[in-house]
């Protein structure tokens, strides 16, 4: 066990996370050394083409140290979006010590900090590396200062590196072994294995990627699942060296995966203990949670036919994710499709990409929402997280909204416009913090419903990309919070409601009318559509009927090119939505998203 | 039956602002070239009909083909003669420019066996014309009407074009007045079209030239129907009219999905139950048709494109250009004796739901009945035809 390191790295994104673990895997022989831009932790392109699974979030390397000892090195990769800290959580339980990379031209970012604060107070050994010092640009001395400060460690025992041209990155495997210490745990004591990723395989099952805490587990032994009780016979147990490789045993101290044989990654939850049958441990180890969505939209196929194409697609996305949640939902505009639920709003862009990127599906995502606590004049609560679910305005008592807490880092100089962005929605400003010269922690409480669009688009343009964010949920508070509907001739649309704060019901609504009417084209015959909130109308606009769409002429004879013009017409007036007997094409449904600040 | 020919004369002086048929500016010395190439590709596909083929209608159109000298005309026209059985009271067309014919010319013409002239005029207004980048101005067009006449021509068309960037009400107004002043047989109505392909739809693209104001044109359209309705003239089709017995029979062919067989580079044919198309580019058309290939009918060494049209196309295809026939429609009994079945067995729902948009209509013709398009339709005859496609 002496001879065993679990790390992990913690950066920011584009800091070189992904180069760097190259790097090592390179040097200590794990993969040979190619082509260097293809990066192996970064790997999904890559699973996909080979048709397996090679998900390597945790690769076991042997190095022979400059002491001559040659060492378990055990690499644990950690996701690199904010919306899950839950699972960078459990990834750096499972570690002694963090690298930590810093770009040599960025700096500390917010998501390093905050990926930094989490990994000290899971008490781990910090590595502090300074990266890309090949670049013209990199100032290495002030970075280090920086680090330094912040770390309370003397600025000449931070590693200069670059992972781009392997200057130094050798060093960094010897600074692993000497200063990460060795892992403890009692190899007798009753197996404890904690969960910290896992994904799906075809033929093994939900592979669980485990670090043995206590114990000793083989491949012939019964297993539990501790927080579903659920009883396993595994497949296999094994390392990823970087492909699956079983072994006969993992004892403690070590890292590696179970093939569980289970259907279904939620049965495998990331945070889980996982015991042995027969000398079951007495208590699980501490930190388990239960992932809870935090952001709602609904997802619909852009033609209706593809639903069962949808279906499959969600539930295969699933099997790899367990954070993601979704139930089946109809939508008068949009007809048959899901409403899901997202750890984040980066959680939904991605499941969004995939679906569209791996799955080919057309699909039209609602405007984003997040889930009301509604507490009813009976009494009773309700959470809403459809805001066309919302009960009529007499029965309700209260609405009290999801609460975040939010980090923002930036050069100082964009203080000023931050502020601005952050109070303009609801933002309420907790007091700066300076991690590092020139660079300020501007802390907020804020509706999680104010961030969920385009915030971040909108801190990036204020801050020309410098900004980086980090947030946690805080709580549930009460606020003047009302229905934002949507008519088309008179008509409310489900899909384009919304629930907003009394004092922006007014803008929000008189900005959509003003969106849809660019985006709802002119039909045979006039169509109104109209904003409603608080039992009034509070905008209205009418949508001219058409009066001219026809070809001039039919040129030489030539049909052919004038019937492709019908039938892409054709194609585009199918993929329309029928709300009562107006057309809205899909873009109308996100247009929520598209209003600009003005 | 009676078949139609399209020639097509790909050559032009200039490319104007608005246009993106296959035309090619700069390339006239390819002309006497190109002629043999037609003259090789007419008795190629004559070779290959099925028995000697009866024409009622031929058209040169273009590009420009008022740029061909008469003797190249005549090259063509001998071709024709040799190979298919030209009907006495033929129809035959030429596209023209004012601004490229003269007198002699068009005594030429006539001598030749033309019998109608069809000027692109598009507008009156030397702002306009400028705008379009046309080559003419509008005293050419007092010369080319005159010269026709006294050439013996008694089937006039004028083209024009209406909705233009920036257009006002008067000013096409004027455009027309000018236009029934020259006394035309027929005339057609063009709303302009932004192509992406031709300069206008760059330009439009880029912001240096506003979008044409499609209710404006629409009562450009209205307005003008009016004005020849009160002259004397008949709308038969969304954009023609013509003068009681002037209507265009080569473009009745294409509307009522009767064969014709097209000539020259990037031409459309349709015959044996076959659309064809040929290369479009004018080296590449003179190149295919030096090919002593023979190909089944209505193919020609020329053609890069075919498409085998089913009887449900055929039908689709039937309804989608018939109903631009503003007054004869699609005719039920027609349409049965030609398929065999009702049209409404047919596209029973499709009309149905036309009729209670207000779209279509019946009309009593005899003892016949006629669907055809309402006159508020005829502006948005796109929201009818989408119907009879896939």
């Amino acid at each position: 066990m002496n001879n065993i390191r679990n790390f992990c790295i913690i950066a920011h994104v584009d800091h070189g996370k992904s180069t760097l673990a190259d790097r090592l895997l390179h040097l200590t022989g794990t993969v040979p050394e190619r082509d260097t831009t293809e990066q192996i932790l970064d790997s999904m392109d890559l699973e996909r083409e080979k048709g397996v699974t090679i998900k390597a979030s945790a690769v076991r390397m042997n190095y022979t140290a400059a002491d001559g000892q040659t060492y378990e090195l055990n690499l644990i990769d950690t996701p690199g979006h904010v919306d899950f800290g839950y699972e960078v959580s459990r990834a750096l339980a499972a570690c002694e010590g963090a690298i930590l990379v810093v770009d040599a031209t960025q700096g500390i970012e917010a998501q390093t900090l905050a990926n930094l604060y989490q990994a000290l107070e899971a008490d781990l050994t910090i590595v502090p590396v300074i990266n890309k010092i090949d670049l013209v640009t990199a100032r290495p001395d002030e970075v280090a200062e920086d680090i330094a400060s912040l770390l309370g460690v003397p600025p000449e025992s931070i590693l200069r590196v670059s992972a781009k041209t392997g200057e130094n990155v050798a060093a960094v495997l010897e600074a692993v072994v000497a200063r990460v210490p060795p892992p403890k745990g009692d190899a007798e004591a009753p197996l404890r294995a904690l969960v910290f990723d896992s994904h799906y395989d075809s033929y093994k099952g939900v592979v669980a990627y485990v670090r043995v805490v206590e114990g000793r587990l083989a491949a012939a032994d019964d297993i539990r699942m501790m927080s579903t009780g659920a009883a396993v016979k595994p497949i296999e147990v094994g390392i990823f060296a970087p492909m699956m490789k079983p072994v006969a045993a993992l004892s403690a101290g070590e890292v590696g995966y179970i093939a569980t044989g289970l259907k279904s990654v939620r049965d495998a939850r990331v945070g889980d203990t996982i015991t042995s049958a027969a000398r079951p441990a007495a208590a699980p180890l501490p930190g388990y949670r239960h992932p809870k969505p935090m952001v709602f939209a609904g997802i619909y196929p852009a033609e209706a036919d593809d639903y069962q194409d949808l279906r499959e697609a969600l539930e295969k996305l699933q099997l790899n994710d367990a954070s993601l949640y979704f139930e089946p939902e109809t939508s008068q505009a949009l007809g048959y499709g899901f409403r899901a639920g997202f750890l984040g709003l980066f959680h939904m862009e991605i499941i969004q990409e995939r679906i569209e990127r791996e799955y080919d599906l057309d699909v039209v995502f609602t405007a984003p929402t997040v889930a009301y606590e509604v507490l009813l004049r009976d009494g009773t609560t309700r959470i809403v997280d459809t805001p066309a679910d919302l009960p009529d305005e007499g029965e309700i008592e209260e609405i009290r909204e999801p609460w975040m807490t939010i980090e923002i880092i930036t050069p100082t100089e964009f203080y000023g416009p931050i502020m601005e962005l952050a109070t303009k929605r609801r933002g309420i400003f907790k007091g700066p913090q300076y991690p590092a010269p020139h660079r300020v922690q501007l802390n907020f409480e804020i509706p999680l419903s104010e961030i969920i669009v385009d915030f971040f688009d909108e801190l990036k343009s204020r801050t020309r990309g410098y900004a980086s964010l980090d947030y946690q949920f805080l709580e549930y508070r009460p606020d003047k919070l009302q229905k934002l509907e949507i008519l088309v001739n008179g008509e409310p649309v489900d899909a384009l409601a919304a629930i907003v704060h009394t004092k922006d019901a007014y803008h929000k609504g008189q900005r959509m009318i003003t969106k849809l009417k660019e985006l709802i084209p002119r039909q045979l015959f006039e169509v109104a559509i109209q904003a409603s909130s608080g039992g009034r109308v509070i905008s209205r606009a009418n949508v001219k009927p058409l009066r001219k769409d026809v070809l001039a002429k039919c040129y030489g004879g030539d049909i052919t090119r004038k019937k492709k013009l019908l039938e892409k017409q054709k194609r585009g007036k199918k993929r329309m939505k029928m709300v009562g007997n107006v057309e809205i094409p899909q873009d109308a449904f996100m247009a929520v998203l598209k209003l600009e600040e003005e | 039956m009676n078949y139609s020919l399209y020639l097509h004369i790909p050559f032009c002086v200039r490319r104007c602002a608005y246009c993106d048929f296959n035309t090619y500016a700069g390339q006239e010395a390819l002309i006497p070239d190109y002629v043999e190439a037609l003259r090789r590709e007419i008795e190629a596909v004559a070779r290959a009909a099925p028995g000697r083929l009866t024409v009622h209608t031929i058209f040169f159109g273009g590009g420009t083909p008022s740029l061909l000298s008469p003797r190249h005309f005549e090259r063509i026209l001998t071709a024709l003669q040799s190979h298919f059985s030209i009907l006495p009271e033929a129809e035959i067309s030429l596209e023209a420019n004012p601004g490229t014919v003269t007198l002699a010319s068009l005594r030429d013409l006539r001598a030749l066996g033309f019998n109608r002239i069809s000027y692109g005029v598009q507008s009156f207004h030397p702002e306009e014309l400028r705008q379009l980048e046309r080559i003419h101005n509008p005293l050419d067009v007092f010369d080319a009407v005159r010269w026709a006449r006294r050439a013996g021509f008694e089937n006039l068309n004028l083209d024009l074009i209406y909705g233009l960037p920036e257009q006002s009400l008067d000013r096409w107004t004027a455009t027309l007045r000018w236009a029934l002043s020259f006394a035309p047989e027929h005339l057609s109505l063009y709303a302009l079209t932004i192509e992406s392909g031709a300069p206008f739809g760059r330009w439009t693209a880029r912001g240096l030239l506003p979008l044409p104001d499609p209710d404006l044109a629409a009562e450009m359209y209205t307005q003008a129907g009016e004005r020849l309705g009160v002259n004397g003239y008949e709308q038969y089709e969304i954009s023609n009219w013509a003068r009681p017995g002037f209507q265009c029979r080569h473009n009745l062919q294409y509307w009522r999905n009767r064969p014709y067989l097209g000539f020259g580079a990037g031409a459309h044919g349709y015959a044996g139950k076959m659309r064809v198309a040929n290369a479009l580019r004018i080296r590449s058309y003179i190149e295919r048709c030096k090919s002593p290939a023979s190909l089944p009918f209505p193919l020609s060494p020329a053609s890069v494109h075919k498409r085998v049209i089913s009887r449900r196309v055929e039908m689709q295809e039937t309804m989608m250009t018939g109903l631009r026939l503003t007054r004869e429609g699609v005719s039920a009994r027609e349409f049965a004796r030609r398929f065999g079945v009702q049209v409404t067995d047919v596209f029973g729902a499709e009309i149905e739901k036309l009729l209670g948009l207000g779209l279509l209509e019946w009309a009593q013709e005899k003892d016949d009945r006629i669907l055809r398009l309402t006159p508020s339709a005829r502006l948005l005859g796109n929201q009818v035809f989408l119907h009879f496609v896939d």
